[in-house]
């Protein structure tokens, strides 16, 4: 902790509290972490941009399904490379504290593989077939299947994708989503 | 040319706003003005016109629309972002010109972390939003608002330490990451439960435990003329020397001096404390135990009821809006699959199996429901005669374990009124004195024992046999838990039912007899703690059968599982985390412990001693012995079925209890309401010497002239609650038609629009370079 002390001024600090969902403590804490990523790297530099690959041996991505989509959303160049910045970012919409609203949004972006602001068929195939990871693969009728059930639940408006606001619709009803979308720090 | 102006001039105005905020970001989510858009729509294609929607600019769409709602929340009525709390301001630097004071600015920071934009910026527009032009607040709103500030800032500290202070936070975190929410959930409950027990064990130990041990009771003399007067029973009861002498056993059988502690019934005196408090003007205090002993339970009951139903309501509320239900499975399960909190490599790829087998599971289920239409009539007979068959050997089995404790607890009480008799013979006849265990020693504590081994032996092998049977029963797999549930939860409690009934038919023949001149061992001088050494025996041989079965039996198991290559042995070996189980387990400690709290005060704070060590036996169980269960156990559902489960485990544990409070004549050698008729009689003594004014009352609550109004209002209300459900139910479905024709007339009209599109870029194209297509069919075409 003096360690980080030392990294940030109270201002910084005051900044990070105001605008994520961790207290004081809490960003200090997620320093150490992003810090223990890449302890060369960070050590001189604060906000020393990791690249993708180093992000992801934070443990909870590592084994994550869709971990080079958590960094691109999050990563303010886009490119999947994070600064601690970022980092926090993340792991503020990731904490508990962060409402369910915020998270849908986060959520709606991760699953939008092809970035056209809706999930589509192809994006649900892809979220599908990751969920079952690399080595289980499903049949193609099967996975069409699923689509097809999971449009029929949550497409309003019949028009073969899922926008946010019929994403946000689902997240609404689902309980068990807000347990599921969560890193503790 | 004016107006074209005045667009203009709109336009850079925004512009200006947006340079303000320095975030080109919203440059790009906001195509501003009309003529911006008649450039778009002409430069885009027909194909990329949908994206221009503004339901397709999904996070633009919802920032503008929160961002309207805030700025005229007065007038608008939009009830989304008036009700949830979690208004989501949109930054927009135009906003800040209506930012009149600093709390509104201040609310505004606050709102920033909401929005999906990099640090970089959020930090940008706080700076903007703290350096732009405000009204300070002055006097009393100043005052409010420093108020405020303070108390969110006391807030977060709060949630701070309590974060810190909340038990178990680690271990929960490790738990999470091997096995999921769902499991996690499980470790919740079972915290909610030591929780609770830790409440109940406050209100013990203050109302019953102290007073006991920190006040003198008054001692009476016994008139030898009425020799079977309380006073004289118990005094004779309290005098007798107890029988056995080995520590050990008294400790692990509740029997010797441990009969006359503080943890059973009997020592609880019926008098009214007094106490003379001399600083306080010569005040004399009073406490009455016998009123404070009835008082606590009920309490408890309370407390447990409320606290059950609380947390029930919420998993209630949620199943509710999950019940249009069933519906949105497929969504949960894509969405709502993966638990972001996994950590490693092993569970993750265990996920990845489970979802894989969820996934088929629900493909499958949507084949057996077409081919359940489509079965042949015969193999549908067929499957109900092997359900029926089934159903029976399970009714046959329960009746046999039954049959089995009843006769266990026969046969033990025989066996100990016999070798108490001869022990005595032969105390008469050779006096030696056992200082060791002997032989028959051990014969008189396993016989002590055997009811409860055999409940607890039969709650270990039975499940197992249930479960194996419900494979050939050919239900649907979420049934199948639910069915293997019930009928083990019935197993446990016919268990109960009748170890309950022995105990009480043991205590009306042999139950209620004055110390003075008995001399038959074999008569109970003080049943109540005869009972609660009963449920203590229970608790103790159920805790001690986790112990053994975590660490003697499931470890070497799992050890054997790791480190064999041998196929048999390791299925042999393996075990997984099957929830339902223990559930139950920790479920069953909480039946007993509500069942015997009356008769053994003491039985809340084992409980909660029990449930903290038991956290960490089943944190062994499932972190060391066990591998992730391939079934998805989801955090939600399973909250709702632990909480059912337990309110039925309340139900049937209070009834009893219950039962013996209203009806079953108190013993007269011991215990707070020696002399009664019942303990409710006492009650009802009390009760008679309050002030005529609150009797009356409480009297007039009872009669139906109360009654009968109160019930009709109730059903009024429930009446009214239910129309609007109704109505809103119908306005639900007829807004889900509406959307699907919206979304059906918007297809169309960009289908219009895009054909449109193309027929002008076609003649624009025609008057450079004239062709023959014709425009008329193209737009049939496109439109179709």
């Amino acid at each position: 902790m003096g360690q980080g002390k030392s990294q940030f001024t109270e201002e910084e600090l005051q900044d990070y509290e105001d605008l994520t969902y961790f207290t004081k403590k809490e960003v200090l804490y997620a320093h150490q972490k992003f810090k223990a990523l890449a302890p060369e790297k960070v050590g001189h530099n604060k906000n020393a941009k990791l690249p993708m690959a180093k992000v992801l041996t934070y443990p909870e991505l590592k084994v994550n399904p869709f971990k080079d989509r958590i960094c691109k959303v999050f990563s303010s160049s886009n490119d999947g490379d994070c600064t601690f910045e970022d980092f926090l970012d993340m792991m503020s919409v990731f904490s508990e504290m962060a409402p369910k609203a915020v998270k849908a949004e986060h959520a709606f972006r991760i699953f939008d593989f092809d970035g056209d602001d809706m999930i589509g068929v192809s994006d649900l195939r892809e979220v599908i077939q990751r969920l079952c990871g690399p080595e289980l693969k499903l049949t193609d009728s099967e996975i069409q299947q699923l689509v097809q059930n999971v449009l029929e639940e949550a497409d309003l408006d019949d028009d073969g994708a899922l926008s946010f606001a019929e994403f946000e619709h689902i997240i609404d009803k689902s309980s068990d989503f807000c347990h599921a979308f969560r890193i503790r720090l | 040319m004016s107006g074209g102006n005045s667009k203009n001039k709109a336009k850079s105005k925004r512009h200006e706003g947006w340079e303000e905020a320095g975030g080109e970001f919203y440059q790009e989510l906001y195509p501003g003005g009309e003529q911006e858009l008649f450039d778009n729509l002409q430069r885009a294609d027909a194909a990329k016109l949908a994206t221009l929607l503004p339901s397709k600019q999904a996070r633009n769409t919802t920032t503008v629309k929160r961002a309207r709602s805030q700025t005229d929340r007065r007038q608008s009525t939009f009830a989304r972002t008036m009700q949830s709390r979690d208004i989501h301001l949109s930054m927009l630097p135009d906003l800040s010109e209506n930012l009149s004071n600093e709390e509104r600015s201040w609310e505004e920071i606050m709102q920033i972390k909401a929005l999906p934009v990099p640090m970089s910026q959020k930090i940008e527009l706080k700076a903007r939003l703290q350096n732009a032009t405000k009204l300070r607040l002055q006097g009393f709103e100043q005052l409010h608002w420093r108020q405020r500030k303070v108390w969110h800032r006391f807030r977060i500290g709060c949630t701070e330490t309590f974060s810190k202070l909340e038990l178990w936070q680690t271990p929960m975190r490790e738990i999470e990451g091997k096995f999921g929410t769902g499991v996690v959930s499980y470790f919740l409950f079972l915290r909610w439960l030591f929780l609770l027990n830790l409440t109940i064990s406050i209100l013990v130990i203050v109302f019953l435990i102290l007073p006991k041990t920190l006040l003198n009771e008054r001692v009476y003399e016994c008139d030898e003329t009425e020799a079977n007067s309380t006073v004289c029973c118990s005094i004779a009861y309290f005098e007798k020397n107890t029988t056995n002498s080995n520590i050990f056993l008294d400790v692990i059988q509740g029997t010797g001096w441990m009969e006359r502690t503080i943890l059973f019934y009997g020592v609880y005196t019926d008098q009214i404390y007094t106490y003379y408090v001399n600083s306080l003007y010569h005040t004399k205090l009073f406490y009455n135990m016998p009123m404070a002993y009835i008082l606590v339970p009920i309490s408890w009951t309370l407390l447990s009821l409320i606290a059950i139903v609380k947390t029930a309501a919420r998993g209630f509320k949620q199943k509710l809006i999950e019940s249009e239900g069933q519906f949105y499975k497929y969504c949960n399960l894509v969405f709502g699959g993966w638990d972001f909190c996994i950590h490693n490599d092993r569970s993750a790829r265990i996920k990845h199996q489970a979802l894989y087998n969820e996934i088929k599971g629900c493909i499958e289920e949507e084949r057996f429901k077409e081919e359940k239409q489509s079965r042949s009539r015969e193999s549908q007979i067929l499957m109900h005669l092997k359900r029926l068959f089934i159903n029976l050997i399970v009714f046959v089995i329960l009746i046999a374990s039954g049959f089995l404790i009843y006769v266990a607890f026969n046969f033990s009480t025989e066996r100990l009124n016999e070798s108490i008799g001869s022990n005595e013979n032969r105390t008469r006849t050779m006096p030696i004195v056992y200082s060791t265990m002997s032989f028959n020693q051990l014969e008189n504590v396993l016989m002590e024992f055997l009811p409860f081994i055999c409940i607890v032996v039969l709650n270990l092998i039975i499940p197992e046999i249930f479960s194996y049977m419900i494979r050939y029963e050919g239900y649907m797999p979420p049934h199948v838990i639910i069915i293997t549930l019930l009928r083990t939860v019935l197993l446990r409690l016919s268990s109960l039912g009748v170890l309950l009934s022995q105990i009480y038919l043991y205590i009306s023949t042999n139950g209620i007899v004055c110390a003075k001149h008995n001399t038959d061992t074999t008569k109970l001088e003080c049943w109540e703690t005869y009972v609660g050494q009963q449920f203590y025996k229970l608790i103790l041989t159920d805790f001690a059968v986790q112990f053994v079965t975590t660490f003697l039996i499931n470890l070497p198991r799992a050890f054997m599982a790791r480190h064999t290559r041998s196929r048999c042995l390791k299925i042999f070996g393996e075990q997984e985390f099957y929830l339902p189980k223990h559930v139950l387990d920790i479920v069953y400690v909480q039946t007993i412990i509500w069942m015997g709290s009356f008769f053994c005060p003491f039985l809340p704070i084992i409980g909660s001693m029990f449930y903290f060590m038991i956290f960490y036996i089943k944190k062994f169980t499932c972190l060391v012995n066990c591998t992730p269960s391939p079934v998805v156990y989801k955090a939600s559902k399973s909250k709702s079925l632990f909480m059912s489960v337990l309110l039925l485990g309340f139900v049937i544990s209070i009834l009893p209890v219950a039962y013996s409070v209203a009806e079953i004549l108190p013993s007269i050698n011991c215990g707070p309401y020696r002399g009664y008729a019942t303990v409710w009689e006492f009650v009802i003594q009390t009760f008679n010497n309050f002030p005529s004014v609150i009797r009356e009352v409480i009297f007039l609550l009872s009669t139906a002239t109360f009654a009968v109004p109160a019930f009709a209002v109730t059903l009024f209300f429930l009446y009214y609650y239910w129309a609007v459900a109704t109505a809103n139910r119908h306005m639900v479905a007829v807004l889900k038609n509406q959307l699907v024709l919206e979304g059906h007339d918007k297809q169309f009209l960009l289908n219009r629009l895009s054909a449109f599109i193309r027929q002008h870029q076609k003649r624009c194209d025609r008057r450079n370079r004239p062709s023959f297509a014709d425009d008329d069919s193209s737009i049939r075409q496109s439109s179709r």
